[in-house]
């Protein structure tokens, strides 16, 4: 029986090196082919026809909308030919692109998640875009894309980067439940009427909300209560003010009371996505870029979904959030044109309108907004429109260098704050803040 | 004697030489140069700052609680893997055809992608919707948290651990007990030796190099955990789970301080250098070889 076990043991082991072997290989063959027919392509095309390479974030319906975009200027002309590349999350995609830069094999163009632009463009990694949108001014149109949406483009007052699925977040609500749970489903609006309503659902045996512990929802409430997360030359830590304190403090006890949830750990964002659609929490905090997808949740379980802006306390106020399109700065000149090109064609009056209607991003352009076709959309479906309304109130994300760091050890101060009854928030928030002033003085 | 026969020893192990060179002794001097560097890993400038990021390495808490994590993840995994496979080794140690069967069962979570099995026990272990706190809420038991506490998280990855080694680590045991000869057994049963005695000293004796190879693999594996982390848990609740090497991956690839990175890479294999020179040093004069 052993030996034979120990032969199975050798077999495994052999075909486990066979097989990573074997996809090294066909991943190889597969670029080849890949590279032989788009020369083939280009030589029945025109001659001169240039591939360039587009790394992407995520799958489903976002991914869907890209490579629906990719395929549609790829037939729409014969110069240029993109092949899209999936990276998986945007942390993914951002250390696949700094490895690849560094050997000097970047893709030339990348979405790029907006708090990251400032890293980015200051360590040299992408190309200035200034000068290509002043050529094509008339082209491109760049006041007409929503000034809410800009602040990240901009990196010590130069352009690296144009708006392409952007969001923010919003309030999921399932209308249902509140209706029968006997409350208004206009609200809530304030914090305050969060709570109330929260406590409503709680005597019904369900939850107000499921919350992750999560940088951006963070961003949201600090916003909403007057204040900001760095000072404004990005030297000193801001959010362990009152108003940084506030949400922190309002989380811990509405959790502590029961009246919402807030999963921490990795799994947090997806207990909270399930919670709200098992239809056990009412409310959850969401990008817009999920309004299609929720609506198609809402539709299979049978409840009614609306959106509305995020519950204000001071004030409304959010981040905005999403990614834009950059360019990496080693390809060729001629490289450079056909991504500035593709950058173009992404950004246009008709696929904003595109991708907002399959996926739920923001329209980027302010024509968008006010053409016939968008304007009859959000008739049909509201919920649609609540992220652009807010945009109003919406704030660019801190683009500092050591910024992801910050927002980690933030993230950990919240959750020590709301795990550990023995630690305060304001406390937590000045241990983040202390070692976020070490890292922003550098 | 020719100079070809001189020198096609040297021809003969001169591939060999050239890819481990480059894929390991360089990288290993390149991270030591690069550790005494700021630097993002793309600017064209290294600052350089001699030990500063050593400096800064050992006065953060975080980087002292990344270090116990690790220990405690390392100490609780090998000893498990090892003792539990022991056990179920000297269980499955005979022929049948129920025993073959538990065998191949046991050792079938090494044959399968660590990624895979991550994503399996995030689902097992999710507080709300997985499997295993339904099953202890069947027996009666208030649900627990697993990955989403800091006080459990930890123990929650070693549980994978020990799960995905253990079939390995039995089947190396088996070898070494049945590579133990009969006559032995046979002497000790004509001196009417007791099992446990006869276990204490013959079996553990004759296996120790079995164990002494086990110890040292787990010990060095363990150290080098990273992709449960990286999936389950992100290093998180609170930096409960972050180890050395997902720490070293976040520093390098998510903060772009390739420098800082270094050091602690620096840090890690001064590490598992020691643990190995100690263990071979202190415990092979205890191992019985034949």
């Amino acid at each position: 029986m052993f030996k034979r076990l120990t032969a199975f043991a050798h077999a495994v082991i052999i075909l486990t090196l066979l097989a990573a072997c074997g996809t090294n290989g066909a991943g190889g063959a597969g670029n080849g082919a890949a590279a032989g027919s788009a020369d083939s392509s280009g030589n029945s095309g025109s001659a001169d026809k240039i591939t360039i390479k587009y790394w992407y974030a995520f799958g489903d319906k976002i991914e869907e909308a890209k490579l629906h975009m990719v395929n549609e200027f790829n037939e729409s002309q014969d110069k240029i030919e993109v092949i899209a590349e999936h990276q998986g999350g945007y942390d993914d995609l951002h250390a696949k692109v700094q490895a690849a830069f560094a050997a000097g094999n970047a893709p030339a163009v990348t979405d790029l998640e907006i708090a990251s632009t400032g890293v980015f463009a200051r360590s040299g990694m992408l190309e200035e875009l200034t000068s290509f949108a002043e050529r094509d001014k008339d082209e491109l149109k760049l006041d007409d894309f929503n000034p809410g949406l800009m602040g990240n483009a901009y990196v010590d007052g130069k352009l690296f980067g144009l708006p392409f699925m952007r969001s923010t977040p919003i309030l999921y609500k399932n209308v249902t439940m509140l209706k029968d749970a006997g409350l208004d489903p206009a609200g809530p609006k304030s914090w305050e009427e969060l709570e109330e309503y929260s406590r409503v659902l709680k005597e019904k045996g369900k939850l107000g909300m499921t919350v992750p512990v999560d940088i951006w929802f963070y961003e949201a409430l600090v916003a909403q209560s007057g204040g900001q997360m760095l000072s404004e030359d990005g030297k000193t830590a801001m959010f362990n003010s009152a108003a940084g304190a506030a949400p922190v403090e309002f989380w811990k006890r509405l959790a502590s009371e029961g009246l919402i949830k807030m999963p921490v750990g990795d799994e947090a964002g997806a207990t909270a996505d399930k919670d709200w659609a098992n239809q056990l929490s009412a409310f959850k905090f969401a990008s817009t870029a999920g309004v299609t997808a929720s609506l198609e949740i809402a539709k299979g379980n049978g409840f009614e979904l609306e959106t509305s802006f995020m519950p204000a306390n001071e004030s409304y106020g959010v981040p905005t959030g999403g990614c834009q399109l950059v360019m990496t700065s080693k390809s060729t000149a001629e490289e450079k044109e056909a991504a500035w090109t593709f950058i173009k064609w992404m950004t246009s009056k008709e696929n904003t309108i595109y991708q907002h209607k399959h996926v739920g991003y923001l329209p980027t352009r302010m024509s968008a907004v006010e053409s016939d076709e968008l304007k009859q959309h959000f008739e049909q479906y509201p919920q649609f429109k609540v992220a652009v309304d807010q945009l109003e109130y919406a704030r660019p994300r801190p683009m500092e260098n050591a910024y992801p760091e910050i927002a980690k050890i933030i993230k950990e101060a919240i959750e020590k704050a709301i795990l550990d009854p023995g630690t305060s928030p304001q406390d937590a928030l000045n241990g983040a803040a202390e070692k976020a002033n070490k890292l922003l003085s550098k | 004697m020719t100079v070809w026969q001189k020198l096609r020893p040297y021809g003969m192990v001169a591939p060999a030489i050239v890819i481990f060179s480059m894929f390991f002794i360089y990288p290993i001097f390149y991270m030591i140069y690069l550790s005494m560097f700021d630097w993002n890993f793309v600017s064209p400038t290294k600052t350089f700052v001699g030990l500063q990021n050593f400096r800064d390495l050992l006065a953060e808490p975080d980087f002292l609680k990344v270090l116990s994590n690790t220990t405690v993840y390392t100490a609780l995994t090998v000893s498990l893997t090892t003792g539990l496979a022991l056990l179920l080794a000297l269980w499955l140690n005979r022929k049948s055809l129920f025993h073959g069967f538990v065998q191949g069962a046991v050792f079938s979570p090494h044959i399968i992608s660590l990624v895979s099995i991550s994503l399996l026990w995030s689902w097992l272990m999710d507080p709300e919707y997985g499997l295993l706190n339904w099953v202890i809420g069947l027996a009666g038991f208030d649900p627990l948290q697993w990955l989403s506490h800091p006080s459990t998280a930890l123990v929650s990855l070693v549980l994978v651990a020990v799960w995905k080694g253990l079939g390995y680590n039995a089947l190396v045991f088996i070898a070494g007990l049945q590579s133990i000869p009969a006559e032995i057994y046979e002497a000790a049963e004509l001196d009417r030796s007791k099992p446990w005695t006869t276990f204490m000293k013959l079996t553990l004796p004759m296996l120790s190099p079995t164990i002494f190879f086990l110890v040292i693999i787990n010990l060095i594996g363990s150290f080098q955990v990273f992709e449960t982390i990286a999936i389950m848990t992100q290093g998180g609740p609170v930096n409960s789970t972050n180890t050395l090497v997902y720490y070293i991956y976040e520093y390098g690839f998510r903060y772009f301080k390739i420098g800082y990175a270094s050091a602690a890479g620096v840090i890690l294999l001064f590490i598992v250098g020691v643990l190995t020179i100690v263990y071979f040093k202190l415990l092979s004069r205890r191992v019985h070889y034949r």
